[in-house]
């Protein structure tokens, strides 16, 4: 990656740098959060080829998250790998994955000359802006996680998306390498289309299939030939091993083995989150043995299974923020024995202001067990009419607490949970936020 | 008093194809609903699958949303004997709720933003053309008072009230309404096009509606209205519906008022 940037952009982009330095200082001296979005809206409006002039500086390459699912995750573990190794990474930690958010996580690593001084890039991107910072960005590696309904409102719909990602990709150098998702149909078949190296992962685990694919799934179509695809096995929603009996499209080969892997966290998602990272990892020429010792000692990133200990209690946060992730947090909770889950559904820009996904949930599968359910949020009635419809039976037998300020929930929460259990949290991603807030009495964003 | 011996099938239109935006809501609903009175309830796909013999034995339908492709691939396979059938079974007065996508298909045609234009059924006489990729989607919050006038008037015999329905919209298409009735006018939100006030359709017992959210959860009047008028229509008998608590749904209703600074007066549901 070429260092040599023109003497009159580098004079604007070091203003702009210093700008947003100060801004940084400022918001965070205020304690007004912890500054991950404004300072890189400031600095673009001085130098709008921001983005493409730091980027450029990093030393062995960008790599590049997308997907409905995971990012932060996958990016974390990736991250933790890479640092084992001694190298400095930019990192858009905080989760904010739209343009600003890149540019301030790049800056945070930049001095006041401008000069970016990391190894590694690492930045989850939201996954429609994807097609506008590729070009910018010139990512060493891409890495295509999985395409999920998530937040129509703002966006549209999964097959237009995938459709503009692999039109951008293909303009890029021949040398970037991706690395998609073999056992998402519609991941899949980019991969196979594109000019460049693809290196799948997947799932080879067929112990692991779902009894029945579940109602939250977009694409069980042939994105060829539009037939319906043969499954052997579900792994989640439309994830899983497919053919098509028209034309014949099936899943590619993953290059690592799934069963010779261990995990990090709980949950089958974060399987896939694991084998993406550490299938990128290899392609950076980490050793095994480093990748898997990062994958055993991973803490979560915040929200994502993390696990907090208030006032004595086990408290587990599993952010739930669309139907596919849903159905994969409540598999958590299912398979564990405990028995008091808060949930809470917010409808704010972060969140999508469309609640309407919760009826793709299969909330059913929480209901059954029994136990005490508390809601809460800014769409409390819709999340209690959601589990009220759960039910087959006339008179609720469901010990359903709803509690729309969030404090008294968690309160709530808490108090129902025994000694020796967890209580589990399911947020939408602004509710996680700010259980998170309750909880450490800590901003995050 | 229950009816043990009372039986409802629902028929669900391509429930894979057409169901974007948890409009199988809609499904459990009033599959619930029923149940909750312990009627015998059966949900039967309508699908690639199905006959046309299997889309007239159902007593009320249920029509979700679908991305343009998905709708190509459903008005492919609804063709022949069982778009007759679906003709006949809405002529007839089968109750359904349509929301989305699936108005666009009973209308004469829906033009998406790239590619094709797709014909619909020619049921409904509204047409549903997509402005381009660069036209904002219609997107929020949505609420409108019931104006056509017959289910106006069902509805208000049963709440004891001016029928209001809450709801979310959220899509690209814009409808324009021919001879067929308007489902209501538009108090908050874009409705059928953002212009002419009109939201939805409602002809003989079908209604169309771009309120997705889904829509009967929140307005559970009319999924008993719509279970009402399915076993009217099987039995040929009057059935009275018991009560049931819909505590919750009155609660989110009135969240939902509140938080638009929709007045409606006193006394509505």
């Amino acid at each position: 990656m070429g260092n040599k940037i023109q003497f009159i952009d580098r004079l604007r982009l070091g203003f702009a740098v210093s700008v947003a330095k100060s801004v940084t200082f400022i918001v965070q001296f205020l304690r007004l959060g912890a500054a991950s979005v404004l300072p890189g809206a400031i600095a673009r409006r001085i130098e709008p080829r921001l983005l493409e002039l730091l980027s450029q500086q990093v030393k062995n390459g960008v790599i590049l998250i997308a997907g409905t699912n995971g990012k932060t995750t996958t990016a974390l573990l990736l991250c933790t790998i890479l640092e084992r190794k001694g190298y400095r990474i930019a990192h858009n930690s905080t989760g904010a994955n739209l343009e600003n958010g890149l540019m301030s996580a790049l800056l945070e690593s930049t001095n006041l000359l401008g000069t970016l001084d990391v190894d590694y890039a690492i930045l989850e991107v939201d996954e429609n802006i994807v097609p506008r910072v590729l070009t910018p960005l010139q990512p060493r590696i891409i890495l295509c996680l999985n395409l999920f309904r998530d937040q129509l409102d703002r966006y549209g719909e999964v097959d237009t998306i995938s459709k503009r990602w692999t039109k951008v990709i293909s303009t890029l150098p021949a040398e970037t390498v991706v690395i998609p998702n073999a056992d998402d149909p519609t991941l899949s078949n980019l991969g196979q289309q594109l000019p460049q190296r693809v290196l799948f992962f997947g799932l080879n685990e067929p112990e692991h299939y779902l009894e029945a694919i579940p109602h939250a799934v977009d694409s069980i179509y042939c994105p060829r030939c539009g037939h319906s695809l043969d499954y052997k096995g579900v792994y989640l929603s439309h994830l899983g091993d497919f053919t098509c009996p028209k034309c014949g499209f099936s899943k590619s080969k993953p290059t690592l083995e799934s069963s010779e892997w261990s995990q990090i966290l709980v949950g089958l998602y974060n399987k896939y989150n694991t084998l993406a990272a550490a299938t990128a990892a290899i392609e950076l020429g980490v050793d095994e043995a480093t990748i898997r010792d990062a994958i055993n000692n991973f803490q979560a990133a915040f929200g994502r299974a993390e696990d907090l200990v208030i006032n004595g209690k086990r408290v587990r946060i599993l952010l739930s923020k669309n139907p596919v992730g849903t159905n994969e947090t409540i598999r958590v909770v299912t398979e564990s024995t405990d028995k008091t889950t808060l949930l809470v559904l917010n409808d704010r820009t972060p969140d999508g202001t469309d609640v309407s996904w919760i009826w793709d949930v299969d909330t059913e599968k929480l209901v059954e067990r029994g136990g005490t359910l508390v809601v809460s949020g800014d769409r409390v009635y819709d999340l209690a009419l959601r589990l009220r419809y759960s039910e087959k039976y006339p008179q609720s037998k469901l010990n359903l607490i709803v509690e729309k300020d969030l404090r008294q929930a968690i309160a709530t929460a808490l108090e129902h949970t025994p000694e020796n259990e967890t209580l589990h949290i399911l947020p939408t991603y602004s509710a996680m936020l700010e259980v998170r807030e309750i909880l450490t009495g800590r901003k995050i964003l | 008093m229950s009816f043990p011996e009372l039986q409802l099938t629902i028929g669900w239109l391509y429930p894979t194809l057409m169901s974007t935006y948890g409009d199988r809501g809609n499904v459990i609903t009033i599959e619930r609903r029923a149940q909750w009175r312990g009627y015998d309830v059966k949900v039967l796909p309508l699908d690639q699958n199905t006959t046309a013999a299997d889309i007239k034995a159902v007593d009320v339908i249920v029509g979700g949303g679908a991305q343009d492709r998905q709708q190509e691939i459903v008005m492919r396979d609804l063709q022949g004997a069982k778009a007759d059938a679906m003709r006949e079974k809405i002529e007839n007065g089968t109750p359904g709720v349509f929301t989305c996508g699936s108005p666009q298909l009973l209308g004469h045609y829906y033009e998406p933003g790239l590619g094709q234009r797709i014909e619909g059924l020619g049921i409904l006489d509204l047409v549903s053309v997509h402005p381009g990729e660069n036209i904002k989607r219609c997107i929020g919050n949505l609420v409108i008072e019931v104006t056509a006038s017959r289910l106006a008037r069902d509805l208000a015999e049963m709440t004891g009230s001016t029928p209001y329905l809450v709801g979310f919209e959220n899509h690209g298409g814009r409808t324009k309404l021919g001879k067929v009735e308007a489902l209501g006018r538009v108090v908050y939100g874009l409705g059928n096009n953002g212009e002419d006030g009109t939201e939805g359709a409602f002809y003989q017992n079908a209604i169309a509606t771009y309120s997705h959210g889904p829509l009967l959860p929140k307005n559970p009047f009319v999924a008993d209205w719509l279970i009402q008028t399915a076993l009217r229509l099987k039995y040929q008998q009057e059935i009275i519906l018991q009560p049931l608590d819909d505590n919750l749904a009155v609660q989110a209703r009135e969240a939902m008022f509140k938080r638009l600074k929709v007045s409606l007066g006193t006394g509505h549901l």
